[in-house]
């Protein structure tokens, strides 16, 4: 079947209830969404489809309606995303594994919730876990991605 | 007293089953009907105001809000903070593994607020049902077909895993809706 990642067209040959984060991974070889408990439950392999934030481990590849972005294609070296940059500057990442699923989810919060509150990013963000327990960090960065947006 | 039947029947059009049944039949198939609708499988997305599904019944051990600190906000599909369908995808596959997060082929969310049931009693939610104000507005015939069709309330008897589906079958629940309108929708505090 044929998908659409980062703006480029893929053809794979997989059966159809095969999840999206395998397909990226392991057919695709775009490792930026993490393989972390497979059942929803920790959001390390949150890619974005259609700009709405999904669980890649949960959508069986012939299920997926849309083109899929990844961390791969949220924004370029040269040209941040805005969540990416406030993660940088507040250098939210420890281990690092978790991150990508946590910048997803908040780059797709964003779109639908420009000024949020730190109880919203509490709400919107609980559902990414993190071992290393950076969500200090990570609510202070998306206060400044939130602000950062509203200014562009 | 022809003209009184007539009347009836305009007024009361989604009374206008083939057979009808007796109030005492209707209670009874109140009875099963709350059993569905009081069961967590049901419930737990039937909740207030305070839009926070509940994880709660034999599936899940103690009674709690779900996991992840999640809130479904007033949109009821948790636009507010991260959406339903980012976990409950769209997808007519079954439900086969028992942790992960359950799917139905539609946009998973809470019922409305006016829908509250969870730890509502028999009466509270028998009158809501039979309230068009409460009720999306659906005559008797319209919630023995939502019952029928609506892909999330089929879910309730087929959510897969380990998951504790709904008392009876959805067939024999979609008959109870229909004894339950045909009887007139009587309700235990009547």
């Amino acid at each position: 079947m044929q998908l659409t990642v980062n703006g480029t067209a893929y053809q794979v040959d997989v059966e159809l209830d095969m999840p999206l984060l395998w397909v990226l991974r392991d057919e695709l070889g775009i490792t930026g969404p993490k393989y972390g408990c497979g059942i929803a439950q920790c959001g390390a392999c949150t890619v974005h489809v259609e700009g709405m934030p999904v669980r890649s481990c949960q959508l069986p590849i012939g299920d997926l309606e849309g083109e899929v972005t990844t961390i791969e294609g949220l924004g370029t070296p040269d040209a941040l995303h805005a969540v990416q940059q406030a993660w940088i500057d507040h250098q939210v990442a420890q281990c690092g594994y978790c991150q990508s699923g946590q910048i997803m989810a908040a780059a797709a919060f964003l779109d639908l919730n420009p000024d949020p509150s730190d109880q919203d990013i509490d709400r919107a963000l609980s559902a990414n876990l993190c071992r290393c327990g950076t969500y200090p960090r990570i609510r202070a960065a998306v206060k400044t991605a939130a602000a950062s947006l509203k200014g562009a | 007293m022809k003209h009184v039947l007539v009347l009836f029947t305009l007024l009361v059009p989604q009374m206008a089953p083939a057979q009808s049944n007796t109030a005492e039949e209707g209670l009874a198939a109140w009875d099963r009907i709350y059993q569905v609708t009081s069961s967590p499988r049901c419930a737990n997305c039937h909740v207030g105001d305070n839009n926070i599904p509940m994880w709660s019944g034999p599936s899940y051990g103690s009674t709690r809000p779900h996991g992840m600190y999640i809130d479904a906000g007033p949109s009821r599909i948790g636009a507010e903070f991260i959406p339903c369908s980012t976990c409950h995808v769209s997808s007519d596959r079954p439900n086969l593994t028992p942790h992960s997060a359950p799917h139905i082929a539609g946009l998973w969310h809470l019922a409305p607020v006016e829908a509250e049931w969870f730890g509502k009693s028999s009466n509270d939610i028998c009158t809501q049902l039979r309230d068009l104000e409460r009720n999306g507005g659906r005559t008797a015939e319209d919630l023995v077909d939502h019952a029928a069709e609506d892909a999330i309330v089929a879910w309730g008897w087929t959510p897969g895993g380990t998951r504790v589906p709904a008392p009876f079958s959805q067939a024999e629940h979609v008959t109870d809706m229909r004894i339950w309108g045909a009887a007139g929708q009587p309700c235990p505090g009547d």
